[in-house]
């Protein structure tokens, strides 16, 4: 009862403070970023700073899948929650028990099919489970049953060397997807599909064609195969019917005059719209305004993650903004309704692609690597940040940040693009900066006035996603298999638990019943930036797994 | 074994299967050719899969980009849920063997889901010049979105096999844009009409293809749910208009040329 009177309570605060509430989730976790403002907040606060150190396992789900790791958001709606793994088994679970409803397991892809294993999450509406696959399929659920009730291919991965590993957005009645392809020579390009039937409602190509404006930003016809894949998930703000999404950065990645228009100014837009967070009519597809982050990216800083949606007070006048933070850990504070830029800051402690970042944006001492030259760039395309996203909460304003200090040597070479083949055009190989024992840091930064409150340091990498609650707390997990809980106003640890397998996932926070629960997803693989990440630790063998493990307090704690 | 199924071409939707059956025949492996007479007496009977792999009550085999491992659990296992019941016991080992090897080989075995000329590069293709080269690039250019032929077609390893494998070439532009398509029907389904291509419409499932925009939409509907009559208002010229007809001629070149190198 008291945890009920605390959680209306702070309910009332947060919509009166901040005039809006939309970001929070409340018993449903219903998108991959919690809502379509993509916080990864909760407003529950059954669990929380006095009690979470009682939080205890609840249920286990083991899926069996264990060609990947278990990267995905669990999403749940009205007591049923729901999960997909690395392979595209996906599973409808009692969310209070674990107990299974349904699954369901999409065919594998032929061994032909090249690229990516693995998926970051379901979106459910309209009755229907959505997923992406490997061989690029959009493929809808019936969401009481598992059946399979239609697919539609988005390309043929062997011709375009592209993947669907994103979480789908529903948007009204439209189901929206993006797909990898960033570093291939690829057109990266957001679908968006007809949730009832499944018919096409519109796409939108990353790089403009021939006669349409942003398309003079590339040389020759480079445009064809200049990637930007938006290859993770966007936000949607219903208010201003527009979707918001970030995309990847230009092919060849560390190699650019096959690309960058004879004479090009540096500090405008190039290579557009790779490396830009862009605003699209959620109906038509078409392009409202851009941002770009990077002009003429040339160490594979990718603007692909996620974009937090939130209303603050700016230089004394409400704003609506949103906030998108780039693989180098530039961040942006934008107003969301015109694209205009507000505010800059980087989150990386160790940085040398830029010698400085102006307050309007513009670089300042590009380092930029050279053809037969080997350079060394921090943060790497690793990532200060990797896919995993952060958190934002509106009682402490910050946001949540896992930020990783790795440098890599680039050496770039000047091949030519052959169309889906990789199209990275350099070699990369990453290490970790000298003079330091730890390589990783929660961080909370207060968006508005670019200031870290607080850091909390980790002696490896966080490759996994942030999640706040309403009760005061962070939770978040590593490779060791820690999943813990940090206190969202000082950092410090509070709680943690060993679940057996390292941390690739990300959580959710959900009630049943009157019941809080706290998700996450567990396992490691070694590939991609978990490859990397074993590189630079090889004497550490952090165990694989593909487990949903759920949180609760028992009765006598909450 | 001698790679087949997608090897004879493509073009339109129609003609399907005549060729996809002789091309089979050519230099079966021992094991796929027993496998053939074990599917003949076993897999297309009754209200089962058509001959050589062909549609029948239940879903076409050829072409779809089967793997072999998918093909033996699937013969070995069935489907749940489906009409496929599980052969492990009701053919010897020898015979589940030989039938997974047929249908695999109906499905391109030696690199599944790719076609003939997966092995080369998939870049280069076969090795066609001129006009037929130009062709080969045309019908899978990924700047004519879903407008492309490969939206729809399988050929050489590119595309996605909505269409049957295309069996005859048309001679000319002209006849592609007149070209008949008998298999498009017309499905009802609450209250909607649709031009479909009918994959399986059985007492276990209905699965189609909806044609109605591009890319087409494979739905599974509920057995019974959806009323299909012959004939459509579709049509395969409005789905070609990303070509001009220098483009299409282009195309038909590359078509024939990939069908001559069988």
């Amino acid at each position: 009862m008291m945890s009920n009177m605390r959680f209306w309570l702070v309910l009332f605060t947060v919509s009166s403070a901040l005039a809006q509430d939309a970001g929070a989730t409340h018993a449903d976790w219903l998108h991959y970023g919690g809502t379509q403002y993509s916080w990864r907040y909760s407003a529950l606060d059954q669990i929380n700073t006095s009690n979470v150190k009682a939080l205890t396992p609840a249920w286990i789900f083991q899926t069996g899948d264990y060609a990947e790791n278990l990267q995905s958001t669990p999403i749940v709606q009205d007591g049923v929650l729901y999960l997909i793994t690395a392979r595209a088994h996906v599973f409808a679970l009692n969310a209070a028990t674990g107990t299974e409803i349904w699954n369901y397991r999409f065919p594998e892809p032929a061994r032909s099919v090249p690229g990516f294993v693995g998926n970051r999450g379901v979106a459910v509406g309209d009755g229907k489970v959505f997923f992406g696959t490997k061989d690029d399929y959009l493929v809808a659920l019936d969401q009481k049953t598992g059946r399979l009730l239609w697919k539609v291919s988005m390309d043929d991965a062997r011709q375009c060397g592209c993947n669907i590993t994103a979480a789908p957005l529903v948007v009204k009645d439209k189901v929206l997807v993006g797909g990898t392809g960033g570093d291939s020579a690829h057109r990266g390009y957001i679908t968006a599909l007809n949730t009832r039937n499944g018919r096409l409602a519109w796409r939108w190509y990353v790089i403009p064609a021939p006669g349409e404006k942003g398309n003079e930003t590339w040389r020759g016809d480079s445009w064809r195969f200049g990637g930007g894949a938006p290859w993770l998930t966007g936000s949607y703000d219903p208010a201003l019917n527009l979707v918001y999404w970030g995309t990847g950065n230009a092919a060849a990645d560390f190699y650019d005059a096959d690309r960058v228009p004879a004479g090009a100014d540096k500090s405008k837009d190039i290579n557009l719209y790779t490396a830009s967070v862009v605003a699209l009519d959620a109906d038509t597809g078409k392009l409202r305004w851009h941002h770009q982050e990077v002009h003429d990216d040339q160490w594979d800083y990718d603007s692909a993650y996620e974009v937090l949606l939130m209303d603050r007070e700016i230089r004394g006048r409400m704003r609506q903004i949103l906030v998108h933070m780039n693989k180098s850990g530039m961040t942006s504070v934008l107003d969301r309704t015109t694209g205009e830029l507000l505010s800059v800051f980087s989150v990386p402690e160790v940085r040398n692609w830029v010698s400085g970042i102006t307050e309007d944006g513009k670089l300042v001492g590009r380092n930029e690597p050279q053809v037969g030259k080997t350079t060394t760039i921090c943060p790497s395309a690793a990532g200060a940040k990797s896919w995993n996203s952060m958190a934002y909460s509106p009682l402490t304003g910050f946001i949540y940040v896992p930020v990783n200090e790795v440098c890599e040597d680039i050496t770039p070479n000047s091949a030519r693009p052959e169309e889906g083949q990789m199209y990275f055009n350099g070699a990369f190989p990453s290490h970790l900066p000298p003079g330091r024992t730890t390589y990783s840091h929660v961080d909370a930064w207060d968006p508005v006035t670019g200031k870290r409150a607080w850091s909390m340091p980790y002696k490896y990498l966080l490759l996994a996603s942030m999640l706040t609650t309403a009760g005061g707390l962070v939770f978040t997990g590593n490779p060791e298999g820690e999943f813990f809980a940090l206190d969202a106003k000082s950092g410090d640890k509070l709680w943690s638990y060993q679940t057996g397998a390292g941390h690739r996932g990300s959580a959710a926070a959900y009630a049943v019943n009157g019941r809080q629960y706290i998700a996450t997803s567990t396992g490691w693989h070694g590939s991609i930036v978990g490859a990397v990440a074993q590189s630079m630790f090889p004497d550490q063998d952090w165990r694989i797994g593909s487990t949903l493990v759920v949180f609760s307090l028992p009765e006598t704690a909450r | 074994m001698k790679k087949r199924g997608l090897w004879f071409g493509t073009a339109a939707l129609v003609f399907a299967w005549s060729c996809a059956a002789q091309n089979a025949d050519q230099n079966p492996s021992a094991a796929a050719k027993q496998g053939e007479q074990v599917f003949a007496k076993s897999c297309a009977t009754g209200y089962c899969h058509g001959v050589r792999g062909g549609p029948g009550g239940a879903p076409r085999l050829a072409a779809r980009g089967f793997e072999t491992a998918y093909i033996n659990n699937t013969v070995t296992n069935g489907i749940a849920g489906s009409g496929m019941r599980s052969f492990a016991t009701a053919l010897s080992r020898t015979d589940l063997a030989a039938v997974v090897a047929y249908v695999a080989s109906l499905n391109d075995a030696a690199d599944p889901n790719v076609g003939p000329d997966a092995g080369t590069s998939q870049s280069s293709g076969p090795a066609l010049t001129g006009q037929a080269a130009r062709g080969a690039q045309l019908f899978r250019e990924a700047v004519r979105g879903f407008g492309r032929c490969s939206t729809c077609h399988q050929v050489a390893g590119f595309g996605i096999p909505v269409a049957a494998p295309i069996a005859q070439v048309p001679g000319a532009v002209a006849a592609l844009k007149a070209l008949a398509t008998p298999n498009v029907k017309t499905g009802i389904m609450d209250g909607e009409s649709m031009p479909v291509l009918v994959l399986r419409d059985g007492k276990q499932a209905t699965l189609f293809y909806d044609l109605t925009s591009s890319p087409p939409v494979q739905r599974n509907a509920q057995p019974g749910s959806v009323k299909f009559n012959d004939g459509s208002n579709w049509r395969h010229s409005s789905t070609i208009g990303a070509y001009d007809d220098s483009e299409l001629a282009a195309i038909l070149a590359y078509l024939r040329a990939v069908t001559k190198l069988l």
